[in-house]
């Protein structure tokens, strides 16, 4: 159904491109701001277009994020796979093995999408401090699964709901064993929905603050997102490198909906609507 | 005992007898597969979602402020820090401010959405690519958003540039409560308008197109069959965006965090930033960890309420 039934399919075409340009104003905006100096950038009027492009801001902010650019890398890419560890067999687990409690622990993961992050911040900062976990990448790694591991687990479920069951049990009646036919079978035929969990996996730690904020103090340390947050506070705004650093931030993001927008259409719609 | 009797040969034969009953899935042995499948994820939970709560939700009661943290002992004191935490103003402030964020945000972010789920129904060259871009504020870290508002925002930025030029402002956006206040609840707005969308897309596109069609040959018009067919049987899809819009704006952290700190004189506090500087700033933990308590009731209470009204 459509209000535009008698327009040619063009004139739509232009019409969207109007409204997404205006909604997506703000990021033009980043983007074209990061390469004016402050005083072009807020000098009191509008500016479209740099008048010249001041690659300084860029290539000062690579120099001095470029380390934290690396913890935020190890991070994600550690947590991500951590995640798909962890969820992908539990998650055919707990859809097709059918163990006991299994409506428990759905349950509470649920649950646990409608706590506050500050839930998990307080006791995990406590309890690290004890165990010599805080000022560590493999304690923020820990932490920041508490956030994927759920959201995974809800995703990757309904994915397995989808699986050829008679496939596997086809395979265990050929002798093949469990892990066999989970490593040969399973994987395999989930792999568009263990790509998409993988990368939001890779993304939730990406963008992370609040573990981070409160986990690590120690600069050398301190991923691209806190790196940021702290550039903010100290001698008032430094935009030249707050703007780069804020596109630098979106680059995962951004690439991966440009690269893969059909999956992420269909894998956020599938996961609500069932 | 009956094991160490048995003669070499003996066992030898045993495991010859055996051999065919292995085609058979035995169905007396209790199956531990399932469990070693799920096992990593099970002390996982246990360890690192199950205990943080659990520990959470004990030390709301304890007295866990700076001294008794370092000593090591949290003695319990019962509701004392629920009474310390609803005494204060500053946490009615963001109990009301938490509301209307979340009220304002819902409200626009569907009703966003839903305009433009019902412009996407037509079909046009390059809706995968104008979809893909519509879901960029969405999937970006929020703290780019915040960045990007704090400058827009700013006393001299684009949005003051922009007043200016129809002839009003400037207007101080991020230096005084009532103008910070929305200024934030723009920017959530912007971050979650895509997960709307798509969901209610995802939602219109289920509906059969002969349903339209038949209303379209009764002579409905278009805002006709919008209200009586779109609205209706997009109900359970609405219900479900709503409720988690509601459970992801009481959340909102990094955002507030990030583009006014809570400031200016807590105009913009949010429980979860309030939360943030009781446990991080003031370093009382047990406070902090009451009004995270709060926080979950208040989004459970807010989901009973909704949940009321679209019974109506």
């Amino acid at each position: 159904m459509s209000f535009f039934a008698n327009l040619p399919r063009w004139w739509i075409t232009v019409a969207a491109l109007v409204v997404s340009a205006v909604l997506l104003s703000p990021f033009y905006w980043v983007l074209v701001g990061s390469f004016m100096t402050p005083a072009e950038l807020f000098g009191g009027h509008m500016s479209l277009w740099p008048s010249h492009f001041a690659f300084g801001n860029w290539s000062a902010a690579l120099n001095r994020l470029r380390p934290h650019i690396q913890n935020s890398l190890i991070v994600s890419t550690v947590a991500s796979i951590g995640t798909l560890l962890i969820t992908a067999p539990a998650a055919y687990g707990l859809v097709w093995r059918k163990p006991r409690g299994r409506r428990t622990l759905m349950a509470f993961m649920l649950m646990t999408q409608m706590l506050p992050a500050i839930v998990f911040v307080i006791p995990l900062f406590i309890e690290f401090t004890k165990v010599n976990l805080v000022n560590t990448l493999p304690g923020l790694i820990l932490a920041d699964m508490t956030f994927t591991i759920p959201f995974a687990l809800i995703m990757l479920s309904a994915y397995m709901k989808d699986l050829p069951y008679e496939l596997v049990e086809a395979a265990l009646v050929d002798g093949a064993g469990q892990l066999r036919a989970f490593l040969t079978i399973v994987l395999p035929m989930t792999l568009p929905g263990l790509i998409t969990v993988g990368v939001f996996s890779f993304l939730i730690p990406w963008g992370d603050l609040i573990f981070a904020l409160s986990l690590i103090t120690e600069d050398n340390l301190q991923p691209l997102t806190l790196q940021l947050y702290k550039a903010l506070g100290q001698y008032g705004v430094d935009w030249g490198f707050l703007l780069p650093g804020s596109v630098l931030t979106a680059i995962p993001a951004v690439l991966f909906v440009v690269v893969a927008s059909r999956f992420i259409v269909a894998g956020v719609t599938r996961g609500a609507i069932k | 005992m009956r094991n160490n009797t048995k003669s070499p040969a003996a066992e030898k034969t045993q495991t010859v007898v055996a051999e065919p009953s292995r085609q058979r899935p035995r169905k007396a042995r209790f199956d531990t597969s399932p469990y070693l499948f799920i096992l990593p994820f099970v002390i996982f939970c246990l360890a690192l979602l199950l205990y943080p709560v659990v520990y959470s939700l004990t030390l709301s009661f304890r007295q866990a402020t700076v001294d008794t943290f370092v000593s090591g002992d949290m003695p319990f004191n019962g509701l004392t820090q629920y009474q310390a935490a609803v005494a204060d103003p500053v946490f009615w402030r963001a109990v009301i401010n938490t509301v209307l964020f979340a009220f304002f945000s819902i409200l626009f972010q569907f009703t966003i959405g839903f305009l433009l789920a019902l412009f996407f129904q037509a079909d046009f060259p390059c809706k995968n690519f104008c979809l893909a871009l519509l879901l960029i504020p969405w999937v970006s870290p929020v703290l780019t958003a915040a960045n990007i508002f704090k400058g827009l925002f700013n006393g001299t930025g684009p949005v003051n540039q922009i007043c200016h030029l129809i002839g009003f402002g400037p207007f101080p956006w991020l230096a005084e409560p009532a103008y910070a206040f929305p200024a934030t609840i723009v920017a959530n707005i912007w971050i979650g308008f895509p997960f709307n969308f798509i969901l209610l897309y995802a939602g219109m596109r289920s509906i059969p197109a002969e349903v339209y069609e038949a209303a379209r040959i009764d002579g409905a018009h278009f805002w006709k069959r919008v209200t009586h067919i779109t609205l209706p049987m997009l109900k359970p899809v609405s219900v479900a965006v709503l409720t988690l819009g509601t459970i992801y704006t009481v959340k909102v952290f990094d955002l507030v965090f990030v583009m006014t700190g809570g400031g200016p004189a807590n105009g913009t506090q949010l429980l979860s930033t309030y939360a943030y500087q009781v446990g991080f700033s003031l370093l009382n933990f047990g406070e902090a960890a009451a009004i995270a308590t709060l926080m979950v009731l208040l989004v459970l209470l807010l989901n009973l309420v909704q949940l009321l009204l679209q019974r109506r």
